[in-house]
């Protein structure tokens, strides 16, 4: 062993054993809430569940431009969109994002053009859908984290929508569960405990709760076999819906 | 409409949803009384359907918009009574 390493006598006493009665840190003895008989309040609000601010979406300045080939219907029976274009000729790269960004959006008329337009493409895309997939994650990303209520359902809807859309689509999404499911996982529990009441939300399918649920199975139902475990990983209290 | 196409016998409106009704209920959505309709206004013989169950799938309104329908039942409970199923 080296000179330098050997142990070196310093000046420096032995610790003294400690006195029966504790020391009281200088913090506690000035605690002027005590002083003044207060209560002490409790740490902030993490601000988990509430609600984030949006930008204006590029959905909306698109379409108060006039650049998407849609029609508004004014009659009765207002579930419709009238496409201009065949829907088949349109430019998935390009629209699919535009409409998925949409998705953000609270008030009428956008909000309606971009679930209703979402849905159509996604029913008549066909094989279209699966190279777009990475271009659809940051939209599903932001509206997932607004935490609007109404936009949450909007949104697990149109995911539950979209692993069905076309073949291969739920494995195209499985690389991306670390975006999409950090909100889910936050919201998985929100679930109103009525007791023996009626709960309204469920038979308008807009329990949040229930949509995580009915989503995440859609995605490990369709995601192929890493689906659970990534599912998992993200989500702790996922059991899975195949393998019990 | 030209005066030459047929013209309906009889009109009965359905009280449950069938079929029938939901055929009705896609053409009538785009603004034709029925396929014969349809297909004598846009001068075709075909009519765009889902292969595995034949529902109506896309159609083209009288001012050339499109409208594209679900694979699955569209016409709610409340629109089936408004619905006119017309024989020849």
């Amino acid at each position: 062993m080296m000179k330098g390493l050997q142990p070196v006598t310093t000046g420096i006493s032995k610790p003294k054993q400690k006195s029966n009665t504790e020391q009281i840190p200088f913090s506690l003895l000035c605690n002027t809430y005590e002083k003044r008989q207060e209560l002490v309040p409790g740490p902030k609000a993490a601000g988990a569940f509430r609600e984030r601010p949006t930008k204006p979406t590029n959905f909306r300045k698109f379409y108060e431009r006039g650049d998407f080939p849609i029609a508004l219907e004014h009659d009765t029976k207002g579930n419709k969109i009238a496409w201009k274009v065949e829907i088949e000729k349109l430019d998935y790269h390009h629209y699919l994002p535009l409409f998925f960004d949409g998705l953000c959006e609270t008030v009428h008329p956008y909000e309606f053009f971009a679930r209703q337009g979402v849905h159509d493409m996604l029913e008549h895309g066909g094989s279209k859908i699966l190279p777009v997939i990475p271009q659809l994650i940051i939209p599903i990303k932001n509206a997932l984290n607004t935490r609007n209520h109404k936009v949450l359902c909007t949104t697990l809807k149109v995911l539950q929508h979209l692993v069905v859309s076309a073949d291969m689509v739920g494995e195209a999404l499985v690389p991306y569960y670390r975006q999409i499911l950090p909100v889910m996982n936050i919201f998985k529990n929100k679930n109103l405990n009525s007791g023996d009441g009626i709960d309204y939300s469920q038979q308008k399918r807009e329990n949040v709760g229930d949509l995580i649920q009915e989503t995440l199975e859609a995605f490990e139902r369709h995601g192929g076999e890493d689906a659970f475990i990534n599912i998992k990983y993200m989500v702790p209290t996922y059991e899975s819906c195949m393998l019990n | 409409m030209s005066s030459t196409s047929p013209q309906p016998k009889s009109m009965m409106r359905p009280t449950q949803w069938s079929e029938q009704v939901e055929e009705a209920y896609r053409f009538q959505l785009a603004g034709y009384r029925d396929e014969l309709e349809y297909k004598k206004f846009q001068k075709t013989d075909n009519v765009d359907r889902w292969p595995h169950n034949g529902y109506v799938k896309k159609l083209t309104r009288r001012d050339g918009c499109f409208y594209y329908y679900n694979k699955t039942r569209e016409c709610p409970d409340k629109e089936i009574s408004k619905t006119k199923i017309y024989t020849y």
